[in-house]
């Protein structure tokens, strides 16, 4: 008992100090506003062929999000500048995708097109108030004077911040509208692995590991459900053997010969049982016309012996 | 007139001696498949396709007809296209194993079920010296993958990776599962004392405790979980062969089960045999490269042996006087079944005639089985991020 006890306290502990270590990092929000193009002169279309400043919203989290009844605004003292409409499902961003607003002041062409633009040529504030209205998801502020056709935002979608807790906000080197801000061709740990373990020593470790939790995980599934099945089976056997369970009869007026009587009574009973077969037995011919194909000795030659 | 002799017979006057070299390791195959039964369901149809494609002009397999100048698809390379490129008669083959499988033993003792992992470190160091050798990673994956003692797994893996060796690959895995007697009692003598092999395991298991049906319905349902979970690509293969399980065990499919076991396995294992032969024209098989991927496979066969047997004298250094494992059963933990447990069970009597191994040899056999089909879906997932 005072094992499980040390043990439960040093898990506590652990878990605590790992927390703490988190706590201390700051989280990414969990929808970033994620780039934002101010001068659009050649870049993206809307579905009306125009070109406007545009928003781009990113879920961070590993769930769809909806972001119908959410707000967005270019001024902190109005958070609920423009209400994202609801019901509509396109409004529902699936885990790590984007979503593009329309800064055109156009709110009548559709849930995406606000009611507000951005004007270039002073620092704007842009942020993303939960339904409520009042409580801050995410916020950027995008420079003056941003040169035509570039967007302003993370280099790695949805990474606002780095260890220290730094913004990383920045002017970025290509649009992206509705995309990952950066392209990731290939897995630079897969590439630094492919370069230091070119005979495979670091498969063979991870794949004999991975095996080996494997079959440990079977053996755990296996030894639970054996034990299980042992203790039912106990279980089972104990209460047929229980003596509660068994009744003796208290009549002892009956002699040993009468119950010899009964059971050779029995025995004779259910021996009489068989004494009438269910075959059924017929003068007339069975009926069975000659076919090559029913023939043994017309087919298959029997086996070659060994 | 020599133009008319090649006309009247151009077989003979296109054969060359790589020609006859296969034509003769096919007779070989058939001799040792009918007079030494080795592994005959498998090695007889390999053995009698490999004469079928080396033939010249054949039209077994696919030919450019040289009155023509077209392409005449041959009827192997239709099987191979279809059964074994599609990978659909190994996987069929697994629905066949699984219904034969009964995983009962494991319950009795599931510890013997870790050497089931114990037992694939000769794949992964046949795939690090086949490297070594300078085969790329794919290859020497599929190369290392015939130590998993499990024909199926090395023809589905070498038809993914290695579409080029799948033939010498192939018999090399159904041979060395046929020469377990001859590979594995040298190296465990090797590695053990006379004093260990004599330890006896009537302690190591509950053999007589009966598994309720549940548990056996449920554990081809868990495994399948499990697995997938750990190692999403090995889900076509253990898959297969849990399906294949739970028909034997559902009990209400009986007549499934027995189709599977019999007819299926049957049908299967004609054409399977067969069409790997198509692969083993002499133009692909005559070479340096087949003799080392058949020596290849040996090595991988004796450090299976040897993970196994170091592995259960490595546990045994934590486990009490009287509750040792003998280091024979490591042994038993690749996936040749019941070959393996057979062969470790006679020499357990050799050392001692009244000690009784086969209960616990067979855990260990089955345990092989899941590990080796774990090892082949992890092949499938991490070699293609590695090569």
């Amino acid at each position: 008992m005072i094992k499980l006890k040390r043990n439960i306290l040093f898990v506590v502990a652990i878990l605590s100090l790992s927390l703490t270590a988190c706590g201390k990092k700051i989280k990414n929000p969990q929808l970033v506003i994620n780039e934002v193009m101010t001068v659009n002169e050649s870049n993206y279309m809307d579905e009306f062929g125009q070109r406007n400043a545009w928003i781009e919203i990113y879920n961070n989290t590993a769930a769809t999000k909806n972001v119908g009844g959410m707000f967005l605004t270019t001024d902190k003292n109005n958070p609920k500048m423009y209400a994202i409409p609801l019901g509509d499902v396109l409004t529902q961003i699936k885990p790590h995708q984007h979503r593009l607003f329309w800064a055109d002041n156009e709110p009548f062409h559709g849930t995406f097109h606000t009611n507000f633009k951005i004007d270039p040529t002073r620092e704007t504030y842009i942020a993303l108030y939960d339904v409520d209205g009042k409580t801050l998801l995410d916020e950027i502020t995008i420079p003056a004077g941003m040169e035509a056709d570039r967007t302003y935002g993370y280099e790695i979608d949805g990474v606002k911040y780095d260890n220290s807790g730094n913004i990383l906000a920045k002017v970025l080197d290509r649009a992206t509208p509705s995309s990952n801000n950066q392209v990731v061709g290939e897995n630079p740990k897969i590439v630094s692995l492919k370069e230091t373990d070119q005979e495979g020593l670091m498969l063979t470790i991870t794949s004999m590991l991975v095996v080996f939790v494997g079959l440990i995980l079977l053996f755990l599934i296996f030894n639970t459900i054996g034990n299980t099945a042992s203790k039912m089976s106990k279980k089972r056997t104990d209460k047929k053997s229980d003596p509660k369970n068994v009744e003796i009869s208290s009549d002892s007026s009956i002699t040993g010969d009468e119950i010899a009587a009964i059971s050779a009574a029995i025995h004779e009973l259910m021996d009489d049982q068989h004494d009438v077969e269910p075959s059924v037995l017929t003068i007339q011919q069975i009926q069975r016309n000659y076919s090559p194909w029913s023939s043994k000795t017309q087919t298959l030659r029997r086996n070659p012996r060994r | 007139m020599e133009l008319e002799f090649q006309q009247l017979l151009p077989a003979i006057a296109g054969m060359t001696w790589q020609d006859l070299v296969m034509i003769a390791i096919g007779l070989i195959l058939i001799y040792l498949a009918i007079a030494k039964e080795y592994e005959p369901t498998l090695l007889l149809p390999i053995g009698f396709g490999a004469i079928l494609v080396n033939i010249p002009f054949t039209s077994a397999i696919t030919q450019i007809d040289p009155a023509t100048g077209e392409m005449v698809e041959g009827v192997l390379d239709t099987f191979f296209k279809a059964g074994i490129a599609t990978e659909i008669f190994p996987l069929l083959i697994f629905i066949a194993i699984g219904a034969m499988i009964d995983f009962s033993p494991l319950f009795r003792n599931p510890s013997l079920l870790l050497f089931g992992a114990a037992a694939q470190f000769g794949i992964f160091m046949t795939m690090i010296f086949a490297s070594l050798l300078g085969y790329d990673l794919r290859e020497a994956a599929s190369i290392g993958i015939i130590g998993a003692a499990d024909g199926p797994t090395s023809i589905v893996v070498a038809t993914r990776f290695a579409p080029n060796l799948l033939g010498p690959i192939s018999v090399a895995a159904y041979s060395y599962m046929a020469l377990v007697p001859i590979i594995q009692p040298p190296v465990i003598r090797l590695l053990t004392s006379k004093k260990e092999r004599q330890i006896r395991m009537t302690s190591a298991g509950n053999y007589n405790m009966k598994i309720s049906k549940t548990s056996l319905i449920l554990f081809p349902i868990v495994v399948t979980i499990v697995a997938g979970i750990i190692a999403p690509s090995s889900l076509p293969l253990i898959g297969f062969l849990m399906f294949g399980n739970l028909i034997r065990e559902c009990g209400v499919l009986n007549k499934l089960s027995l189709a599977a076991q019999n007819e299926l396995a049957s049908l299967v294992t004609i054409l399977l045999g067969i069409t790997i032969a198509s692969t083993m024209t002499s133009d692909r098989f005559v070479r340096l490269d087949t003799l080392l991927i058949i020596a290849l496979g040996l090595f991988a066969f004796v450090f299976d042996t040897f993970g196994g047997v170091i592995f259960a004298k490595f546990m045994n250094l934590f486990r009490k006087d009287g509750n040792k494992i003998n280091p024979m059963i490591g042994a038993c933990g690749i996936s040749a079944f019941p070959m393996s447990a057979r062969v470790i069970h006679q020499m357990g009597q050799k050392e001692d005639p009244y000690n009784y191994l086969l209960m616990p040899a067979i855990s260990a056999n089955v345990g092989g089985q899941i590990g080796s089909v774990i090892v082949g879906g992890i092949i499938l997932t991490l070699v293609p991020l590695f090569a």
